[in-house]
């Protein structure tokens, strides 16, 4: 900030002189020029200086407070780092990007357990270390080289309590729309859409993958004509709360959201809701370094902080020391609770890492 | 003062020098980087461009998106030179209050446009909720999430970029020619059919031309309005860009409107002048 401020001065002197001046006009605009130049190296130092706090990529929202909360203020405490956000949304494409250019700005990214499979391989992330990081603080399944599931978060669908008698109860209601009918929600980027379709064609929640896409998209396709489809958690929640649909698939912390807004009128049906893991995954070369951030993602697995998550952003502990303390208000929401765990299906980020490029233009295909 | 030394160069290109060579660096390169993606990502050669002839899929999308961007030109050029022609004839005064509140309009962001659309015309809208409720319809009639609702929303969009290319080929029409025309007998629908629209031709051009390569490049507008059903191509390169990782499709996609929009171009100044079309003189 420093330099900057200094190269901002310069140049007002600069100017100040050449209308007086003192300063010829060629001066004047080397001066200038100079300046442009200078500016990305400048940039590049106050990176360099950054070194000193973690940076945290994330989606934005009410996470940053959240994720500062939970996780930031302890760490902070523990190694004097403090925690910044880059709130821009870390899809697989940008971190690919940001490694790729050389200019790595982030430390750790808050994106899904099947980014890290898909790019990991590809020499774009740091391996996690589980000297640092502990294994039996996430879900066994969940703990991958190149990421670890740090929350889950879940596709589960509200309904509309006036529109139907009968309360659906399941991806196979949800997929019948002769008995159920009324416009429907789905999400767009095919991820849990594809598995909903499948657990509504009958297929057991521990058989899922690898997924039969063909069926899979059939099943989604008959209900073309009566669905619409999501982009973004407030958009899934805007077709709910504003009745464009009757019955929406949403991440199941959204659905408590739901409810509250509509005053019960929608209700969250967790049976067979799909369990994914919300991961922390390091690009190559993180500007904190290896062992800061390591040690940060160690935080984020405390019991206590994946309590706050909880509270503060609905999204699930998958430290199984936490499932025991959900507290009571939430335990209809948590994928982990007591009565939640054995009727959700739980997501394979490795197929979902290797496939997910086909799955997701195949799912365009299907419903554009 | 000491004479140039460079010979019939203009001395304004020196101004100007530094930026266009600033310009061909960080505006040429990345597309030229582009192009050269689009033949070597995955793996080199014409893959990429396989696909236009062997997948249903993108052969779907770009011709949705050529469909979308046609009847939205052919929309919001039929309104705006109705807007336009309005603006003209409506006395100084008049004018000038047209203009703002279109200006206003044209300054409203995007993203504000397409839910402000949502809220009037969606299920539960000012729109539906006041037709239901006085009984007209039993069921709220589906404007939005579908092409209709993308149509809506980027023909209104659009109508300030079609209002300001025509008002300026209007004003600097001669208006003699209309009195001359009148005066010779033809009349008011003759002389606007035979004289007045074939000489705001060029605007009309311009209009369509511009409005038509927006349109090309529209994301958010089909995001949102269409449901998810309604994909264009900017949207489909953003997802190969950013989710599926298919970078090689992507930059071929992008190649591919660049290749378009010049070759519209193109195609223009084969039957006009582009400074004409773009409000510069005849002469």
């Amino acid at each position: 900030m420093n330099d900057k401020g200094f190269m901002a001065e310069t140049l007002r002197d600069g100017a100040t002189a050449f209308t007086q001046g003192r300063l010829s006009r060629r001066g004047f605009l080397s001066l200038c020029a100079a300046a442009g130049f200078i500016t990305p190296a400048v940039l590049a130092g106050d990176a360099q200086a950054a070194a000193e706090q973690v940076v945290m990529w994330n989606w934005g929202g009410q996470s940053e407070e959240c994720h500062g909360r939970a996780i930031g203020d302890p760490f902070t405490a523990e190694t004097g780092m403090p925690l910044r956000f880059d709130t821009s949304g870390p899809l697989q494409g940008k971190i690919k990007e940001m490694v790729q250019s050389g200019n790595v700005t982030a430390d750790v990214c808050d994106a899904d357990l099947f980014d890290a499979i898909a790019l990991g391989p590809d020499g774009i992330l740091e391996p996690i270390d589980y000297a640092i990081v502990s294994k039996d603080r996430t879900l066994p399944q969940y703990a991958l080289e190149y990421g670890v599931s740090i929350i889950l978060y879940g596709y589960a669908f509200v309904y509309d309590t006036e529109a139907y008698e009968t309360a659906p109860t399941g991806w196979a209601d949800f997929f019948d729309t002769e008995k159920f009918p009324g416009m429907r929600s789905l999400y767009k980027w095919a991820n849990g859409s594809l598995e909903a379709a499948l657990m509504a064609d009958g297929v057991a929640r521990d058989a899922l993958y690898p997924i039969d896409m063909d069926r899979a998209l059939a099943r989604i396709k008959a209900i073309k004509d009566d669905t619409l489809y999501w982009g973004s958690g407030s958009e899934a929640h805007s077709m709910a709360v504003n009745g464009e649909v009757s019955m929406g698939m949403v991440w199941q912390n959204r659905g408590k959201n739901i409810e509250q807004d509509t005053d019960g009128r929608f209700k969250l049906v967790m049976n067979q809701a799909l369990a994914m893991p919300g991961a922390y995954i390091v690009p190559k070369g993180n500007p904190a370094g290896r062992d800061a951030v390591m040690k940060f993602i160690a935080t984020a697995q405390s019991v206590p902080a994946q309590l706050e998550l909880l509270d503060c952003l609905g999204m699930t502990p998958s430290n199984p020391e936490a499932f025991s303390q959900i507290p009571e208000g939430q335990i209809p929401y948590a994928i982990t609770s007591a009565p939640n765990i054995d009727k959700v299906a739980f997501n394979d980020p490795v197929w979902w890492g290797e496939n997910s490029d086909m799955a997701v233009n195949a799912f365009l295909e299907a419903i554009s | 003062m000491p004479r140039l030394q460079i010979p019939k160069l203009h001395p304004g290109w020196l101004l100007v020098a530094p930026f266009l060579i600033l310009l061909a660096a960080l505006y040429l390169g990345p597309i030229l980087n582009i192009a050269w993606l689009s033949f070597t990502d995955p793996e080199p050669g014409l893959g990429n461009y396989e696909k236009l002839v062997t997948s249903d899929a993108l052969a779907r999308i770009l011709w949705t998106t050529f469909r979308i961007c046609l009847v939205t030109t052919a929309f919001s050029v039929t309104l705006g030179y109705c807007i336009a022609y309005a603006m003209i004839h409506a006395g100084q005064g008049g004018r000038s209050r047209m203009l703002v509140l279109l200006l206003v309009s044209f300054w409203l962001s995007v993203l504000v446009r397409t839910f402000a659309w949502l809220m009037l015309l969606g299920n539960h809208g000012l729109v539906n909720d006041t037709l239901v409720g006085t009984g007209i319809i039993t069921r709220p009639i589906a404007f939005m999430r579908n092409e209709l609702g993308v149509l809506i929303g980027m023909v209104h969009y659009m109508i300030p970029y079609a209002v300001l290319p025509l008002l300026a080929s209007m004003q600097t029409m001669d208006s003699r020619v209309i009195a001359a025309s009148r005066n010779l007998g033809a009349t008011g629908a003759q002389t606007f059919w035979r004289i007045y629209l074939p000489l705001t031709l060029p605007g009309v051009a311009a209009a369509s031309m511009l409005i038509f390569i927006l349109s090309l490049g529209f994301y958010v507008t089909p995001a949102v309005l269409g449901g998810g059903k309604v994909l264009m191509v900017a949207e489909y390169i953003s997802v190969q860009l950013l989710v599926t990782l298919q970078w090689g499709t992507a930059a071929m996609l992008a190649v591919l409107l660049l290749l378009g929009v010049l070759a519209l171009l193109w195609l223009m100044s084969r039957f006009m002048k582009l400074s004409v079309v773009f409000g510069g003189s005849t002469r």
